[in-house]
Order: structure tokens, then C-alpha cells, then sequence
């Protein structure tokens, strides 16, 4: 095993451990204000279902690339390649943005849905206005997601 | 296409006052106009009964399976008095608080009984407790470490001390002194922590037991006894549910807001344009003379919104409706909308086996669960969205997250085909808003701001996509600059003095940069399909992974059916969430302005029943 291939897979790894640390929590404050709420309002638990899990896709985007890196290095198949240390720390760089990006934006996001929970508590037919609100912060997280895709995918030869 | 409305004026006499009400609410056709400063005179209190029964006798009721089908009941049948039901709430009533009472009274004895415990081996009658002339019996509790020196010290001053069991409080204890030395002693054992206490109940202590126990054994009875009432009463819940909708729909008459005058009263209200016929008809049965009179929306008055599309696209307005209703007078936005919901949200999902996932589950779910109200348009926008999805996925090759021949390209093999893909989709889809736009101001006869605003635009956006394509490359520049030097030159029309429009001019042309921002923002497209496409891809991969043995083969397939149920639903969600939100932010802004409010005729409103027929208008605007 290649130092290259090391890198490479500790780059996969903050993809996946990053930002399911903040979709995590993101989802946890958000299933904290949607208890409270549900205790009063039982009817509402649909819509807060939808803000509670608004958070969670960040931790998807991160196993998504670090599958991605997988598949690229051969990992998967049980032949990984050998990569030299500057496709490594390439691979390395191409995680970075979901891994960081991933993290901070699940947590801004279930802060922003703990707020759209509060909302529709208070206003039930905006729910779908706190949703979008809550969606909104995801766009970055989604953009970083796209860079990290097309570095993986086509930015780095192996 | 938004509905014209009308604003009917109505007046009957006094005495019909009821019966047309009732027929106002039956027909379903009339949203009443509270006058000023009038104050809500209906009553909720038989609401509120009903209620409160019905929650009393929930924890009895035999559980409803989730496709259990509901009550039915005529809308005459929903507005007729119901008298049976006051007796069936005063049994309900007088059932729980038998059952609370019960409750209390044993939780009151078995404290007693606790209490009582420690004494037990007491062999005296509580009465004789006090003593004689020479000798004193003293009852008490005393920590139960310090019982023997109790004892001892008892002895030792010429008295005795019997140690019964112990208790929460302590063990219990009886000390016998001789009088004239009483006193002293006494006054040790208090030191001690001996605290003088009666044992509860008069009597030998085992016969106030067997009282104690004879008693909560009646009262568990009473307890069980209300609850077997409860269950039996739990059968009728279903009178009980049409009670609580007959007295909501009653109160929702007495709630209608008549001005009044000696002999007649007074209704204001909006009506659909297209169905005043409806309302004159239902109002000719329920009163010989009437006056009603229909009248457009005059300046500064805004109707409620009723839009009324085509069986496709009216499911897609509840997505409009969650963001804003439109406004009288405004475009509707569906007819545009709803066919771009419906591919973009195929796109995301992508997925030809999801699709039929989809397609099946939610066909079963539309027959067997018959879904009313906006339920029932979400469940239709994901039941046709389906096809978009099944239709997506065999383009792009992807049956359950595994790619197989694909039309187009796979987009797990070409992310930079499937991005530009997305990307002249948004453009469509952001172009087609412009039109909106465009028609809107051309209705209104602003030719040339159509021009300024939205062709210079659309010129200017497609030039430079065009500058990609060698071929079109020339073509491209001169769109691209034409657009651009409109934008210059127009943008800053409105300002006052050569310096603003030429600031104006700039300031348009930074607008690219949210054009930019909107474009990129359907790149959304490509990463959510990748997302569902790749997490498929892993649960084939684990599934395959343990493949070999049967054990394995039964694992594999339970983790195709975990696995792939839960990719779809959280793309579901998502495709749900960022579809809207390409409509709400990136589509709407471009044209749509909202702020309407929904029309809410005074109807039948079930919260439990069906309607079946004699409303011709329920549930539905």
C-alpha cells in the first residue's frame, strides 16, 4: 500500500466522519425542538419530520464522495491502486471541500430548522416557507458537494 | 387560470334566517365578508363536549387499522340536530369521574395501608393506647438502628418496650412506663428519636387491615367496572364523531356573519363568478322570497383566489399555495409551473426502479387510503411525478441505482455532460418564468419594458451559452453583446439625470451575477441524482458482499429492501424540498408576486365523517 493510497483514504474518511458529525447534530437540535413541539401539537409531527431531516443530507453527500473515492482508487473492486503520493494528497484536497463545508453547514442548517420548527409550531401553514428557508443554507453545502464530485470524478488522473 | 369573483349581497327575512343558512353551507358556494368591528357570536361549547368525550374514550377504543374506511354521512344527516348524543356524553362523563374517583380513593388507601403496616403485630386495640392510672403505653416510630438501645433504656428506668416491624417512617414501637417515672424517660427517648405517633384507624390494627383491603378491593371493582363501561361505550365513538361534526358545522352557522335589521338580515360574500347559478339555485329551495345581487370586486376590494386548472396541473397548485396563493388579477403561475415541477422533480429522483416504486406504492396507497384535501394533491403530484421518474431513468440507464444501457449518458459515468444537462434545463426553466413575466407586462402594455427587462436578458444568457459550441460561436458574441448593451442602455431608465441612467445601466448589467447564481443553483439537479444514484449503487454493493451462502443470500435481499426503501424516501424528501425550491426562488422570482388568500366558504367541514352526498360542493374550491 502506497502512501498516496493512505491519503487518499484518509481523505474519504473525513469525508464520511466530517460532516456526519454535523448532520448529526443538526438533526439532534432539530429533533429536540420537534419533540417539544410534538408534545403540545402531536398533529404537526409530519411536517417537523420534514425540517428534522433537512440536516441529514449533508452526511449523505459525504459517504457519497467517500464511495466515490473508493470506486476511483480501485478499493472497492480489492485491487486499489497504487497511487503516488501526489494523486493522494490530490484525492486528499478533493474531500476537503464537502468534509469542511459538509460540517458547518449541517450545523447552520438544523439551526435554521430549529427556527422553521418554532415557526410552524406557532403558524402551521408556513411550514413549507420554513422549509425553504431551512433549504436555502443547504445550496452551499451542495455546491461543495459538486466540486468535490468533479474533482474526484474528472479532475484527478489515476 | 384564476377564477373571477363576484360579490354577492344577500337578504332574507328573519325567519328564514336558518333555513338558508343551512342552505348556504349545503351548496358550499359562499365565503361570507365579516363586516367591520363584528364580534364572533357562535358558542364552541358543545364542540368542545364532544371533545372531550371523545379523548375520555380513546385509551378504550378498538385500535383503527391505518386503512380502516371512514364514517359516511349526508350532508342533511351532518346538519340535523343530534339528541341521543348529550346522553351518550353525560354517561361518558359520569363514567370517568366514577373511574377518577376510584383511582383516587385507592391510591388514598394504599398510603393508609403503608401506613399502617408496622403496626400489624400490635396485639391492643388502638383505643386502649393512653394507658392506665399507674401505667402510661406510648406508640411512636424510632429509627430502626437505635431500637435496641430504645429497649434497653425502656428497661433500664423501669419500663418496657415492644419493637413491632418497621416501616417507611421508621420501625414502629410501643413503650409501657410506669407512671411516676414516666417523665424522665420520656424525655430520654425523645432524645433518642423516639417520636410519638398513633397507629391509623381505631381498633386492632390486623382488622383495620382486613377494612383497608376490603375496601380497595371494592374500589378496583368500581375501577374495572367504569372501565368495562368505558370499553362499551367506546363502541359508539362513531355517534360520537358525527356529533362533534354536526355541532362544528352547527357552530359554524352560528358563526356566520348576518347584519341584522328589525325584519331581515343582512349577508355579504364572494362567489365564484362562473357558479352564481348554483347559489340562487340552492337559495330558491330554502326561502319563497329573497333579494341577492351579484356585483364585481369594486377598487381597493380583494377576493379571495380560486384557480382552476386541468386535472394534472391542479394537483401542482398546492406546491404554489404553500409559497403564496396568487393574487386576483395576477397570472396564474400552475399552468407554467406544474409541467416543470413534474420533470425536474424526475430528474432528481432518476431512478427507472424507484420510479415504479413509487408508482405502485403510491397507486395502492390513492385506492386503499382514498387521501382528501391537500393530502390528496401532494399524493397526485408524487403519483404523476413517478412516470417523470421512470421516464429520467431509462434515459439515463439507472435501474436501482445499477446503470444499464442508457439512452443518453449515465451520469455517474459523465457528471459534466449531466451538469451542462441541468444547467440548460435551469436556462428553460428560468426562460419560461421570463415569458411569464413578459406576457404579464405586454397585457398590461408595456411593450418596451418587456423588451428591456426580459428579451435583453434572454439574449444576453443564451450568447453566452452559445459562446460554448465553436459552431455557434460567432452567433453567440452578437447575441451576447446586443443583450448586454440593451441592458446599458435600458436599465436605468427610470433614474432621473444622464449620471443615474448611467449608473442605472451598470447597476442592470451586475444583475448577471444572479443570473449566474440561478443557473448554478440547478446544479442541485445533478448532485441529488448522483446522491440517490451512488447510495443505490452502495446497498447493491453490501448486498453482493455477502451473497454466497443462503443465510446470506436471505440477508442480501432483506438489505435491497431496507436499503432501497430508505434511498427513496430520503430522496423523496429532498427531491420534495429542493424541487419547490427551485420553483420558489430561482422560478417565482422571476414573475410571480402572490399574497392572495384562500377562498373558505361557509361549508361542511368533517373532521371525522365523510361526506357523501347532498353537498355538491365539499371539499373542493
Amino acid at each position: 500500500m502506497t502512501l498516496g493510497l493512505i491519503l487518499a483514504i484518509i481523505g474519504a474518511a473525513l469525508a464520511a466522519i466530517l460532516p456526519g458529525i454535523g448532520s448529526a447534530y443538526g438533526v439532534q437540535i432539530g429533533g429536540q425542538a420537534a419533540a417539544g413541539v410534538t408534545s403540545e401539537k402531536p398533529e404537526l409531527f409530519g411536517k417537523l419530520l420534514v425540517l428534522q431531516a433537512l440536516p441529514g443530507t449533508q452526511g449523505i453527500y459525504g459517504f457519497l464522495i467517500a464511495v466515490l473515492v473508493m470506486v476511483r482508487t480501485g478499493m472497492l473492486t480489492g485491487a486499489p491502486a497504487a497511487l503516488t503520493t501526489q494523486q493522494g494528497w490530490a484525492f486528499f484536497a478533493a474531500c476537503m471541500p464537502i468534509a469542511i463545508v459538509g460540517l458547518l453547514s449541517a450545523i447552520s442548517q438544523g439551526k435554521a430548522a430549529v427556527a422553521a420548527i418554532h415557526m410552524t409550531a406557532k403558524q402551521p401553514d408556513s411550514s413549507a416557507k420554513g422549509i425553504t428557508m431551512t433549504a436555502l443554507v443547504e445550496t452551499y453545502a451542495i455546491l461543495a458537494l459538486l466540486v468535490s464530485v468533479l474533482f474526484v470524478f474528472i479532475g484527478i488522473p489515476v | 387560470m384564476i377564477v373571477p369573483m363576484k360579490k354577492a349581497t344577500l337578504i332574507v327575512f328573519r325567519e328564514d334566517r336558518d333555513a338558508v343558512t343551512k342552505a348556504l353551507q349545503r351548496c358550499g358556494e359562499m365565503m361570507p365578508i365579516p363586516p367591520e368591528n363584528y364580534a364572533k357570536a357562535g358558542e364552541a361549547g358543545e364542540t368542545l363536549r364532544a371533545e372531550q368525550a371523545l379523548k375520555a374514550l380513546r385509551p378504550y377504543q378498538a385500535k383503527k387499522g391505518f386503512l380502516a374506511p371512514r364514517q359516511e354521512a349526508t350532508a342533511s344527516q351532518l346538519q340535523a340536530p343530534n339528541e341521543g348524543a348529550g346522553e351518550l356524553m353525560a354517561q361518558i362523563e359520569g363514567t370517568a369521574a366514577r373511574m377518577e374517583e376510584a383511582a383516587a380513593r385507592k391510591g388514598e388507601l394504599k398510603n393508609r395501608m403503608e401506613e399502617l403496616r408496622p403496626w400489624l403485630p400490635m396485639d391492643i386495640p388502638a383505643e386502649a393506647l393512653g394507658g392506665t392510672r399507674l401505667t402510661g403505653v406510648y406508640s411512636g416510630y424510632i429509627d430502626p438502628q437505635k431500637g435496641d438501645l430504645l429497649w434497653k433504656t425502656a428497661e433500664s428506668q423501669g419500663g418496657a418496650a415492644v419493637l413491632l416491624d418497621t416501616g417507611p417512617q421508621g420501625t414502629a414501637a410501643l413503650v409501657y412506663t410506669y407512671r411516676p417515672q414516666e417523665e424522665a424517660l420520656l424525655q430520654e427517648l425523645s432524645a433518642m428519636g423516639f417520636s410519638q405517633a398513633a397507629p391509623p384507624g381505631t381498633g386492632l390494627p390486623k382488622d383495620v387491615m382486613a377494612r383497608y383491603e376490603a375496601e380497595f378491593a371494592q374500589a378496583e371493582k368500581d375501577e374495572e367496572k367504569a372501565r368495562e363501561e368505558m370499553s362499551r361505550l367506546a363502541q359508539k365513538r362513531e355517534e360520537l364523531e358525527l356529533y362533534f361534526d354536526q355541532s362544528e358545522a352547527a357552530n359554524e352557522r352560528a358563526e356566520t356573519p348576518y347584519g341584522e335589521t328589525v325584519h331581515t338580515v343582512y349577508l355579504e360574500g364572494w362567489v365564484r363568478a362562473d357558479r352564481t347559478e348554483r347559489l340562487k339555485k340552492a337559495l330558491d329551495k330554502a326561502a319563497d322570497c329573497y333579494y341577492l345581487d351579484f356585483a364585481d370586486p369594486a377598487e381597493g376590494e380583494n377576493p379571495p383566489t380560486v384557480t382552476k386548472n386541468n386535472r394534472f396541473v391542479t394537483p401542482f397548485e398546492t406546491i404554489t399555495d404553500m409559497f403564496s396563493r396568487p393574487q386576483n388579477g395576477e397570472l396564474d403561475p400552475n399552468p407554467v409551473m406544474a409541467p416543470w415541477y413534474w420533470i425536474i422533480f424526475g430528474l432528481m429522483m432518476g431512478d427507472a426502479g424507484y420510479g415504479l416504486m413509487m408508482l405502485i406504492g403510491l397507486w395502492a396507497f390513492k385506492k386503499l387510503k382514498k387521501p382528501r384535501g391537500d393530502m390528496a394533491k401532494l399524493v397526485n403530484v408524487l403519483f404523476f411525478s413517478s412516470f417523470t421518474t421512470i421516464f429520467w431513468g431509462i434515459v439515463f440507464g439507472s435501474y436501482f441505482g445499477a446503470t444499464w444501457h442508457p439512452l443518453l449518458f449515465a451520469p455517474l459515468d459523465n457528471p459534466m455532460g449531466m451538469l451542462i444537462f441541468c444547467m440548460i434545463i435551469g436556462v428553460l426553466h428560468i426562460f419560461s418564468g421570463m415569458a411569464m413575466k413578459m406576457a404579464a407586462q405586454i397585457k398590461a402594455g408595456h411593450f418596451l419594458d418587456a423588451v428591456f427587462d426580459e428579451v435583453s436578458w434572454m439574449m444576453l444568457i443564451a450568447g453566452l451559452g452559445l459562446l460554448f459550441l465553436p459552431q455557434t460561436r460567432t452567433v453567440g458574441a452578437v447575441l451576447a453583446i446586443l443583450g448586454a448593451a440593451i441592458v446599458l442602455l435600458t436599465a436605468g431608465r427610470a433614474k432621473k439625470g444622464v449620471f443615474g441612467k448611467i449608473i442605472g445601466g451598470f447597476g442592470g448589467l451586475y444583475g448577471i451575477t444572479s443570473y449566474l447564481s440561478d443557473i448554478l443553483s440547478y446544479s442541485r439537479i445533478l448532485a441529488l441524482s448522483l446522491a440517490s444514484g451512488v447510495v443505490g449503487m452502495v446497498m447493491n454493493l453490501l448486498a453482493g458482499m455477502v451473497q454466497g451462502s443462503v443465510i446470506g443470500f436471505v440477508l442480501s435481499l432483506l438489505i435491497y429492501a431496507v436499503g432501497h426503501v430508505f434511498n427513496l424516501a430520503m430522496g423523496l424528501l429532498s427531491a420534495y424540498v429542493h424541487d419547490s425550491r427551485l420553483q420558489y426562488i430561482e422560478f417565482f422570482n422571476k414573475f410571480y408576486e402572490g399574497g392572495g388568500y384562500a377562498f373558505r366558504p361557509l361549508q361542511i367541514n368533517p373532521r371525522f365523517v365523510d361526506v357523501v352526498s347532498g353537498g355538491e360542493n365539499q371539499g373542493g374550491n
